[in-house]
């Protein structure tokens, strides 16, 4: 069945209407490189999220870029920008399964 | 099976770096209860309590690089009940301290999501789209186990909330 990416998209809200919000001030205390990960925001903030679907992370859709973002044809999923999800299509759910699949068999193994 | 929410209230965490032991009472923590557990996280809000001084929280959802050992009973006002009280519900461990307490991954290939908030007045809500939850598999590291605490910067201030997730 054929469904749109959009549907993939999850919801970010961030309100600090009532707040100081987060300043560049607030930003410069968080240590690089994580410091690029979090948002400067005041007022309301509302964005799309994706799940990469090759290494599960969840990245905050930028309302303001306008280069093409990562899809993996293979998957029909948005990826994220990292250079390794671009190598191959390795999806995360799969990886995710056969770890189960793998622990449910160790439970079945009897030991003699 | 049927969706929970685990919540806490008036809790203030502590600004962490990765790989170091978290402090009892300064995260939320989910972890499976067995090898083959599957736990989706399908919402995280939080909701500032601070009154009247700046606190920015670098709030992050991430894997635990070591998974806590022994964890504690939930004591209130920390809560995780079942949404719908009709539903099947599987089991999954909740807590917010242990004897060891657990260890934010710090492996940039695996996921986090960082939710930065001002604990003064401000609010957070994320929700996955149906499918792409948040996945913890399993019930050790790295996977098994997911917390909700404060990443190192800013001064962290009290909070309520809450994440929403179904055992599968």
């Amino acid at each position: 069945m054929y469904h749109s990416n959009r549907s993939q998209e999850g919801y970010l809200l961030v309100d600090h209407r009532n707040s100081p919000g987060i300043t560049q001030a607030d930003l410069l205390t968080v240590p690089e490189p994580m410091r690029q990960q979090f948002l400067a925001t005041q007022g309301v903030f509302e964005s799309p999220t994706i799940r990469c679907s090759h290494c599960g992370t969840m990245v905050v859709l930028n309302p303001q870029r306008t280069r093409a973002r990562g899809y993996c044809a293979k998957c029909d999923h948005y990826i994220c920008d990292s250079p390794l999800c671009h190598v191959e299509c390795a999806p995360f759910m799969q990886r995710v399964e056969s770890t189960q699949e793998q622990a449910a068999r160790l439970l079945n193994i009897k030991e003699f | 099976m049927g969706k929970r929410s685990f919540g806490n209230t008036n809790w203030t965490p502590t600004a962490t770096a990765d790989t170091t032991a978290l402090a009892n009472a300064t995260y939320q923590a989910i972890k499976g209860a067995s090898a083959t557990a599957r736990n989706e996280i399908i919402e995280i809000y939080m909701a500032g309590m601070v009154a009247s001084t700046s606190s920015p929280t670098f709030m992050q959802f991430a894997y635990s690089s070591t998974v806590a050992t022994t964890p504690t009973a939930l004591a209130a006002p920390a809560y995780d009940g079942v949404i719908d009280p009709s539903s099947v519900t599987g089991v999954t461990v909740t807590f917010t301290a242990s004897a060891a307490g657990p260890q934010r991954s710090v492996v940039t290939t695996q996921p986090r999501l960082n939710l930065g908030i001002n604990a003064w007045g401000g609010i957070v809500r994320w929700v996955a789209a149906h499918r792409e939850e948040f996945i913890i598999y399993g019930a050790t590291a790295t996977g098994g186990e997911a917390t909700l605490s404060a990443y190192t910067g800013g001064t962290p201030g009290a909070m309520n909330s809450h994440i929403i997730y179904e055992v599968i």
